[in-house]
C-alpha cells in the first residue's frame, strides 16, 4: 500500500504533471484546427507547418536580438498574418467549389509540403534549440517540475480562457458562431463574411505559431516537427468533434493524459499509436465526436 | 446538423438539359458513367501505350527502373480514382494497401514460399479482407471524416511496422529474394532481366487498367457514379450505397495492393514509410495532375510526376517543394487535371470548326 503511493506520488503524478502542460499546448493548436474546420470546412493540413514556422521565426528573432518575451508576442502575430495570406489567396477562391472540404484539404497539403520544403531552404536540416527564457524548479510536495513548463500550462491556459471569452462573450464570438451555422444569412445582415473568415483563419493560426514558440525550448526546432504535431492535434480534433471548442480542450488534456500514462508502462512509441487506436475508435462509435459543432448548443 | 451542412455543399445549379428531360430520361442520364467522350481518351491512351511499347529501347536502365516504378504508383493512384473519380471518396490511406502488399509478399519470399503465384493470391486475400474491415468502418462516415480514418488507419499501420522488431522495426527488411514468375508450362519470366521486369509490369497494370475501366462501364458503376454525384438520391433509386462503395473500395484496394505486390522486387527491401502519408499523398498529387475520374489520366500523371521528380531531382534536393507547387497549382487553376485540360481544348477546336 505503502509502495503504491509512493509510487503514484512519485512515478505518476509527475508523469500526469508533465501531460497536462503537453495537452494545453497540444489544446492551442487543436482550437486553431476546430475553428477553422467550424467556420470554413476547411481541414487546414497546413497547419503543422505553421507551428513550425512558429518554432523557426522564434529561433530567427532571438537570433536578431528580439529576445525570447519579443518573440512571444512577435510570433503569433507573423504566423497569423501568413494564416491570412494563405486564406485570401489560396482558400477563398475555392469556397464557392462544391466539393470545397476536399478541394481546401488538397490546397493545403500542397501548402504544407512547400512551408516544410521552404524551411529547409532558409534554416538547413539541422535541428536548432531555443534556450528557455528561465531556468529553475518549482516544488511542491516532493514533485518537482520546471518553472518554465508551469509557464507553458500558465500561458496554454491563458490561450485557452481567452479564446473561450472571444467566442462566447463578446460580439465578434456571436458573429463567429452564427456564421458556422449559415453564413449567407449572417451576409444578409451586412457583416462582411471575408472579414470573418479571413479573421479565424489568421487567429487559428497564431494559435499555432504561439504554441511553436512555447514548445521549440523544450522539443527544438526542425523541419518536420509540424508533421508528429498534426496528427497528434487530428486524433484531439476528431475525438473532441470537429469543429467544436470545447471538445478541442477537452480531448487535448484527455489524449495527453493517456499517451502521458501509456508511455509509463509501454513504449512510448507504442502509446502514440494508441492515441491513433483511440483516435479510430471515436470515429467508428461517434463519428461527428463527443462534443457539438461549434455554433450548436 | 452535418447533413444540413452537406446538402448546402452540394446545391449545384441544375444542369440546362434537366427541365426537357422526362424523369426516365434524365434517370439514364444521371446514371450515364463519367467518361462519355472515350474517344479522345482511347487516343490519348493508344498514344501512351505505344510510347510505353518502345521506352526500353529509347532508355537505359536506370529510366526503365523509374518507369518500373511509375507504374506501381501508377497503380496506387489509379486504386485513388476508383474511389475520388467514380464513388466520390477521397481516400488519404491508399498506402496502407501499398504497404501492407509490399509486407506480406517480402516476408512470405523470405521464411515461407517462392512461389509468386502463391505470394500474389496470399495478398490479395489478405488484402481483401483488411479492406473489407477497414472499409466497413470508414464508409459509415462520409466526406472528410472517411478521408481522416483512412489517413488514421494508413498512419496505425505505419506506426506498427515502425515499430515491430519482428519485421524489421524503422530499418525495413532487406535481401528480398526475385522470384521466377512461372507463366505457361515451360514459360517463365525471369525478373532479372529489366526487359523482362518492365514488360511484365506494363503488361500486368494494362490488364488491370482494362478490367477496371470494364467494371465502372457496367451498372456498377453507373451506380457508383451516381452516388458520386447525389448519394442521398441513390438509396431511392433502389440501390443501397453502403454496398456499393464497399465493393468499390475492395476493388480499389486489390488495384493499390498490385503496386505493393511489385515493389520489393523492383527495390529488394521493404522500410515503413511504404505505408506512408507521402505515398498516399502522392498518389491523389498524381490523380490531380492527370485527371480524376478518367482512370487513364492517375496513370498520365503518376509517369510525368515521377520523371518530373527525378529531373528536378537532379538539379536540387527541394523536390517537395515543386511537388506541393504543382499540387497547388492544379487545385486552383487546372482542377481536371491534364486529360480535363486535353478535353476543354479539343471542346474549344471543335466548337471553332462548327
Amino acid at each position: 500500500m505503502e509502495d503504491l503511493l509512493t509510487y503514484l506520488h512519485l512515478v505518476v503524478l509527475p508523469q500526469m504533471i508533465d501531460a497536462l502542460v503537453i495537452g494545453a499546448a497540444l489544446a492551442i493548436v487543436a482550437l486553431g484546427l476546430t475553428m477553422i474546420f467550424g467556420l470554413l470546412d476547411v481541414i487546414n493540413l497546413a497547419h503543422g507547418d505553421l507551428y513550425m514556422l512558429g518554432g523557426y521565426a522564434a529561433f530567427t528573432l532571438i537570433g536578431w536580438g528580439a529576445g525570447y518575451w519579443g518573440a512571444l508576442v512577435l510570433v503569433p502575430l507573423l504566423v497569423g498574418a501568413v494564416g491570412w495570406g494563405l486564406e485570401e489567396l489560396g482558400i477563398r477562391p475555392l469556397l464557392p467549389r462544391a466539393d470545397r472540404a476536399i478541394v481546401t484539404l488538397l490546397l493545403t497539403f500542397g501548402v504544407s509540403l512547400m512551408l516544410r520544403d521552404l524551411a529547409q531552404v532558409v534554416w538547413g536540416t539541422d535541428t536548432h534549440s531555443i534556450a528557455p527564457p528561465f531556468g529553475g524548479m518549482a516544488s511542491f510536495a516532493d514533485v518537482f517540475v520546471p518553472t518554465y513548463r508551469l509557464f507553458i500550462f500558465g500561458v496554454g491556459f491563458i490561450a485557452i480562457v481567452a479564446t473561450w471569452w472571444l467566442v462566447y462573450r463578446t460580439r465578434v464570438g456571436a458573429v463567429l458562431r452564427a456564421t458556422a451555422v449559415d453564413p449567407s444569412m449572417v451576409a444578409s445582415f451586412g457583416i462582411p463574411i471575408r472579414l470573418v473568415y479571413g479573421f479565424t483563419f489568421m487567429y487559428g493560426c497564431g494559435l499555432a505559431g504561439l504554441a511553436g514558440v512555447l514548445l521549440s525550448p523544450i522539443y527544438a526546432v526542425f523541419p518536420t516537427m509540424g508533421h508528429d504535431f498534426l496528427v497528434m492535434a487530428f486524433a484531439v480534433v476528431i475525438v473532441g468533434g470537429m469543429g467544436s471548442i470545447t471538445g478541442a480542450v477537452v480531448a487535448a488534456l484527455l489524449l495527453s493524459q493517456v499517451q502521458g500514462l501509456a508511455s509509463l508502462w509501454i513504449p512510448p512509441v507504442w502509446a502514440e499509436t494508441l492515441v491513433y487506436g483511440l483516435m479510430l475508435l471515436v470515429l467508428v462509435v461517434r463519428p461527428s465526436g463527443l462534443f457539438n459543432r461549434i455554433g450548436e448548443a | 446538423m452535418l447533413q444540413a451542412k452537406a446538402s448546402r455543399i452540394d446545391a449545384k445549379p441544375l444542369p440546362k438539359y434537366a427541365a426537357r428531360l422526362s424523369v426516365g430520361e434524365r434517370l439514364v442520364q444521371a446514371l450515364k458513367p463519367s467518361h462519355s467522350d472515350t474517344r479522345l481518351l482511347r487516343w490519348c491512351g493508344l498514344a501512351m501505350l505505344a510510347l510505353a511499347i518502345i521506352f526500353p529501347w529509347l532508355a537505359g536502365s536506370f529510366y526503365m527502373r523509374l518507369a518500373i516504378e511509375s507504374l506501381l504508383l501508377g497503380a496506387v493512384a489509379l486504386s485513388v480514382d476508383i474511389l475520388l473519380g467514380y464513388t466520390g471518396l477521397l481516400s488519404l490511406g491508399q498506402a496502407a494497401y501499398f504497404g501492407l502488399a509490399a509486407y506480406i509478399s517480402s516476408l512470405m519470399y523470405l521464411h515461407v514460399t517462392q512461389s509468386f503465384w502463391l505470394v500474389a493470391l496470399t495478398v490479395s486475400v489478405a488484402v481483401a479482407v483488411f479492406s473489407f474491415i477497414l472499409g466497413a468502418i470508414a464508409i459509415r462516415a462520409s466526406g472528410v471524416y472517411f478521408a481522416l480514418i483512412t489517413f488514421g488507419a494508413a498512419e496505425i499501420l505505419s506506426k506498427i511496422a515502425h515499430n515491430t522488431r519482428a519485421i524489421g522495426g524503422s530499418d525495413g527488411m532487406i535481401g528480398i529474394p526475385v522470384p521466377r514468375i512461372p507463366l505457361l508450362p515451360g514459360v517463365a519470366i525471369d525478373l532479372h532481366s529489366n526487359f523482362a521486369f518492365y514488360y511484365a509490369v506494363l503488361a500486368g497494370l494494362v490488364l488491370i487498367y482494362l478490367g477496371t475501366r470494364r467494371v465502372l462501364n457496367t451498372a456498377f458503376g453507373s451506380v457508383l457514379c451516381a452516388i458520386r454525384d447525389n448519394a442521398e438520391r441513390v438509396p431511392y433509386l433502389g440501390y443501397n450505397p453502403f454496398w456499393y462503395k464497399l465493393l468499390a473500395y475492395v476493388m480499389a484496394a486489390q488495384v493499390a495492393a498490385f503496386g505493393g505486390l511489385i515493389y520489393p522486387l523492383l527495390r529488394g527491401f521493404v522500410a515503413p514509410n511504404l505505408f506512408g502519408f507521402e505515398v498516399s499523398t502522392k498518389a491523389v498529387v498524381v490523380s490531380l495532375v492527370g485527371g480524376i475520374g478518367t482512370l487513364i489520366g492517375p496513370l498520365v500523371g503518376s509517369v510525368i510526376i515521377t520523371f518530373l521528380e527525378s529531373v528536378v531531382g537532379s538539379y536540387t534536393e527541394r523536390h517537395l517543394f515543386v511537388l506541393g507547387l504543382i499540387f497547388v497549382v492544379f487545385v486552383m487553376f487546372l482542377p481536371d487535371g491534364l486529360v480535363g485540360l486535353m478535353r476543354r481544348l479539343s471542346a474549344v477546336r471543335r466548337s471553332a470548326n462548327a
